[in-house]
């Protein structure tokens, strides 16, 4: 009973500092958390560091010619630092790519279906947890048999979530699913997120630019800036803080803002 | 009058089934195209190497299977060297650079090849006359080669086997998932060096076995390494990423060249099916970049 493996948090990041091509520093000090069982929202506007800090977790960083040079990343009790993404996969730690990266050239199905690679499956195992997915995300059943590359974005989207899902992860690693979607449909995958989380009991950590959205369905929140993580705290909390309000939601004290009037207001007060 | 007809289609059948050699040189092309999107110009070096090979360990003693199987298990050395000295630490460079790199592997084969077995011209008898086969001959009145008979039975046979392995398996599915997006391939626990070695292995094989047909009839000697550059053409006609359309391109590469060799052949004072495939493939280039099967470049927007 002593090693039970019932980790509080199922993620752990110690001020981790990643270095592109030996030269470029991408991330300076990112710790951060992810609770058991939890969806934590990593924010920041491009170039702020979220991707690298999913991939450092999944280890795809070696593959972009990247290195975590300090800190130490803890997953499930275990460090990543000497494991390769299908040692992560393995261990049940997915990352669903930005960009959505389907494989064009694959059916829908083909696509779910290879997502459960690693996994040992009889065939109608294989197909009782296509089922599954069809479940969650019904649209991909009606275009099972299309090819990857011609479906829509959000459909693209959906793929390569069921797709991570099918390896039966504890963890997923969402990378900016809100990208390039329309507001509808950023609405629809979220909801998924959210039932995936709540149904399968997997844990989420989803980096985001959309921090509206994201926080409206994340437990707790990290907002990062040049590879620094400049502000924490739960989702609800971030979403009433007056600082996010105005810099990440476009919202102040006077009312909803845009970023023309914030612009407006500067030529004003120096006129 | 039947005379004639029959002469042309005696013509057009050698050509087909001299294609078939052409397709299973294609093969080898082709797999290594789907799983890295890389055109292996090392692959008619492969073709010399194995058959070379193949032919050195007879001649050491070995049984004509026991020989084979040495070899298979050569080009299998052959695909594990290239992936851990060549692919892996190129992973992640451009199409171009690991282009590059097989035409600098394409030499260095070849030099181990003929460093290690010498460079005389060997004859490979596989048992299978390269005559006419008189039954047929009686019957249709068509003389056929027995020996073009079985390339295209042996190719028809790693045509469908291969052709299962990629949509009925679950290799399959991980070879065409790494072809199209190695990144996204990885980010679910397919495993790179695993594909690639089993790819380079295949085409290995595939190599093998075209250098054993090539070699029976053209003699196993330096020119198959450029013989084999007329996959080329057949890749163009077909598509570089489709199995069928390396059977296809390769039936309509060698029944053309055939066919015009002996018809039109004569105006231009002989020998054109060196270089009528080419034109050919011109021809493709313009009306049909893709090939008759090649996958059609997908771009949204």
């Amino acid at each position: 009973m002593s090693n039970q493996n019932s980790y509080e948090n199922i993620l752990e990041i110690k001020n981790i500092e990643v270095v592109y091509d030996d030269v470029i520093l991408a991330i300076s000090d990112v710790s951060l958390n992810v609770p058991d069982g939890s969806i934590v929202a990593l924010l920041g506007g491009n170039g702020a560091g979220k991707s690298t800090t999913l991939k450092s977790v999944s280890t795809m960083l070696a593959s972009e010619r990247g290195k975590v040079t300090k800190g130490s990343i803890t997953y499930n009790g275990q460090r990543v630092e000497k494991l390769n993404p299908s040692d992560m996969v393995n261990l049940g730690l997915v990352q669903v790519l930005e960009g959505r990266r389907c494989f064009g050239h694959l059916t829908v199905e083909e696509n779910v279906i290879s997502g459960a690679y690693t996994r040992k499956l009889s065939k109608s195992e294989i197909n009782s947890e296509l089922e599954r997915m069809y479940n969650y995300f019904p649209r991909l059943k009606e275009r099972r048999k299309s090819q990857a590359g011609f479906t829509s974005g959000g459909e693209q989207q959906m793929i390569a979530v069921a797709r991570a899902m099918m390896a039966k992860p504890k963890m997923l690693l969402l990378d900016e699913p809100s990208m390039g979607l329309a507001p509808q449909l950023v609405e629809e995958i979220f909801v998924i997120v959210k039932e995936l989380n709540d149904k399968e009991g997997v844990s989420i950590l989803l980096a985001e630019q959309n921090t509206n959205i994201a926080l409206r369905n994340s437990d707790y929140g990290y907002i990062i800036e040049t590879g620094q993580v400049m502000l924490d705290g739960s989702a609800k909390s971030l979403l009433n803080d007056d600082k996010v309000k105005e810099f990440y939601l476009g919202i102040s004290s006077e009312g909803r803002k845009n970023f023309r009037d914030v612009l407006k207001e500067t030529k004003k007060n120096k006129g | 009058m039947g005379s004639e007809i029959l002469f042309f289609f005696e013509v057009l059948v050698g050509g087909l089934l001299a294609g078939t050699m052409y397709s299973l040189v294609a093969l080898g092309f082709v797999l290594i195209y789907k799983a890295s999107a890389t055109f292996n110009f090392a692959q008619g070096a492969m073709v010399f190497f194995a058959v070379l090979s193949f032919v050195g360990f007879m001649e050491l003693g070995l049984p004509f299977f026991l020989a084979f199987l040495v070899t298979i298990g050569l080009m299998v050395v052959v695909g594990l060297s290239t992936e851990r000295l060549v692919l892996r630490p190129l992973m992640n460079q451009s199409e171009d650079t690991l282009l590059m790199a097989t035409i600098g592997l394409g030499y260095v084969l070849e030099g181990l090849a003929q460093a290690a077995w010498g460079v005389e011209v060997r004859r490979l008898d596989l048992g299978i006359p390269d005559f006419p086969i008189m039954f047929i001959a009686d019957s249709i009145g068509i003389f056929i080669s027995a020996l073009d008979l079985t390339a295209g039975a042996v190719a028809a046979f790693m045509v469908i086997s291969l052709a299962v392995l990629f949509t009925q398996t679950k290799i399959g599915l991980g070879l065409r998932a790494v072809a199209d997006d190695p990144g996204a391939a990885s980010s679910i626990g397919i495993p790179l060096k695993h594909i690639m070695l089993l790819v380079w292995s295949a085409a290995g094989v595939v190599a093998l076995v075209a250098g054993c047909l090539w070699g029976a009839r053209a003699g196993v000697q330096f020119a198959l390494v450029d013989l084999a550059l007329k996959a080329l053409p057949v890749l163009i006609i077909g598509g570089f990423s489709s199995i069928p359309g390396a059977i296809v391109g390769g039936l309509i590469i060698g029944s053309t060249e055939k066919v015009l060799e002996v018809y039109i052949g004569p105006f231009f004072g002989g020998a054109i099916e060196g270089w009528a495939p080419y034109v050919l493939a011109v021809f493709f280039l313009l009306k049909r970049p893709e090939g008759l099967f090649g996958e059609k470049i997908i771009r949204r927007v």
